[in-house]
């Protein structure tokens, strides 16, 4: 009898196997479901392989694409010609040097002026990957808990806001961009200080959640954070409104929203280590003025 | 397990791939899914023990560098490769057009599951979703599909090189 089971455990173990291992990816799925968080010390592990490999890449493309943007042009020459255009293409190459040195020194000093400005509690980070998959809208970065870098803080750039962290590794960081589906942030329409929540919609896009219908809102309007919940600081810029739609019906309308950020080409960003002490509104402040003189 | 440890650090160069190189073309979100290719070539040639492990490892890496959440991938990949290996001596698999077709189904297969799953998890409207059925997906789908035969001929030939073994068909038992 036993060697009969022992048989027919032989005969159905890869069958076992299958639903096994399936059931073990269900069971995984569940538990992030219940707790947000996946088995941590496992994924810090991978993050640390894989990262440095993602680094490695990316280093290589940008230099593969520099060269190859600064030489194609120059493959086909004419014999003729050959003297004068090396020479041009030197001239070429060293302005286009000049002009990435410059670039790279704005886009620097402009980093440095923000990160005074606002706080020095930030960190820069560079972009080193992005999401594989094309459902979810997320970025690597090259900073982790070993730079004090934790789940939940504002990643923004100085054109706006940029995310915030989801998974840290103690080198690496997965960040969650504003335009993916899991992505809230509550924010307020400059101009007319109505309240919503900014989530995102996939294709480069987010939407005014819960913006009552009674507020006037236009194509144009700029939506900064509000401050009040969650670890971004009150007005940092996040997008601008494309499309408003009051059709139907119901409490709230309808608001599309381009982020300010180009989250495609992103290269450098800053992660917030400490909440940013609130800037005061002109309106507010005038606002809290007026009070305290009738008081 | 060297055989393990190679084919892990293929897919580990592939998902490199994906989230670099790949994300560096204009259409960032339009690319081939390499590991899927990845796993139908698993599928088609490897033990179910081995491949199917390697498959979870592949779905694990997928959701470790997404944004997502849950980790569908970790259950998707999985499915995809075992029904692959269910299909794989069903179906005349050799020839360009074949593969890319298998290719371009299970894509759309996976991308139908995954919608599905954010529909039943994540309680996003799935009107939000369905304009990326034919924004992306299906291009996305199609060009997976054509890609899928070059990278079954390049793992091939890379199968015989590293695991010095003589090249079989995708069809043939693994």
């Amino acid at each position: 009898m036993r060697v009969r089971d022992f048989f027919l455990f032989r005969r159905y173990s890869l069958f076992i196997f299958i639903i096994l291992l399936l059931l073990f990816a269900l069971v995984l799925m569940s538990l992030r479901a219940q707790q947000r968080k996946g088995v941590e010390f496992f994924d810090a592990l991978l993050m640390e392989i894989c990262s440095p490999l993602q680094k490695t890449f990316t280093l290589v493309i940008k230099t593969a694409q520099e060269t190859f943007q600064k030489y194609i042009f120059l493959v086909n020459l004419d014999k003729e010609n050959r003297m004068l255009k090396q020479r041009i293409a030197e001239l070429q190459e060293e302005t286009t040097r000049a002009r990435e040195v410059k670039l790279a020194f704005d886009r620097l000093r402009q980093l440095l002026q923000f990160r005074e400005k606002n706080s020095p509690s930030m960190i820069g980070a560079e972009v080193i990957g992005q999401d594989p998959s094309s459902w979810f809208k997320s970025v690597t970065i090259d900073k982790g808990e070993r730079d004090g870098v934790k789940k939940g803080m504002a990643v923004i750039s100085p054109a706006g806001v940029i995310g915030q962290v989801l998974k840290t590794a103690p080198h690496y960081t997965t960040v969650l961009l504003i335009t993916d589906y899991n992505s809230a942030v509550d924010s307020i329409v400059q101009r007319t200080r109505a309240k919503a929540i900014v989530e995102g919609k996939g294709e480069n896009r987010c939407q005014l959640k819960y913006l009552l219908r009674t507020e006037e809102v236009a194509v144009g309007d700029v939506v900064v954070t509000s401050g009040l919940a969650g670890n971004f600081p009150k007005g940092l810029m996040v997008g601008e409104i494309k499309k408003v739609d009051k059709k139907g019906h119901g409490v709230f309308q309808y608001a599309e929203l381009a982020p300010s950020v180009d989250l495609a080409k992103l290269e450098e960003v800053f992660v917030i280590m400490e909440p940013i002490p609130t800037p005061v509104h002109p309106q507010e402040e005038k606002a809290k003025k007026g009070k305290k003189i009738k008081k | 397990m060297k055989r393990f440890f190679l084919l892990l650090l293929a897919g580990i160069l592939l998902l490199t791939l994906q989230t670099t190189w790949l994300s560096s073309f204009p259409v960032q979100r339009i690319r081939p899914d390499l590991l899927l290719i990845f796993t139908l070539y698993l599928a088609f040639l490897f033990p179910p023990t081995l491949g199917g492990i390697l498959a979870f490892f592949m779905g694990y890496l997928m959701d470790l560098f997404s944004g997502n959440t849950f980790g569908f991938y970790a259950f998707s990949r999985t499915l995809v490769f075992f029904v692959a290996q269910f299909l794989k001596e069903r179906f005349y698999l050799e020839g360009f057009s074949f593969q890319c077709l298998f290719a371009f189904i299970f894509t759309l297969l996976e991308g139908g599951l995954i919608l599905m799953l954010i529909n039943a998890l994540e309680s996003i409207p799935v009107g939000n979703l369905y304009s990326s059925l034919f924004t992306f997906l299906l291009p996305q789908s199609f060009l997976t599909g054509l890609v899928s035969p070059l990278l079954f001929f390049f793992f091939q030939k890379a199968g015989s090189l590293l695991f010095r073994q003589p090249e079989q068909g995708i069809n043939a038992r693994g």
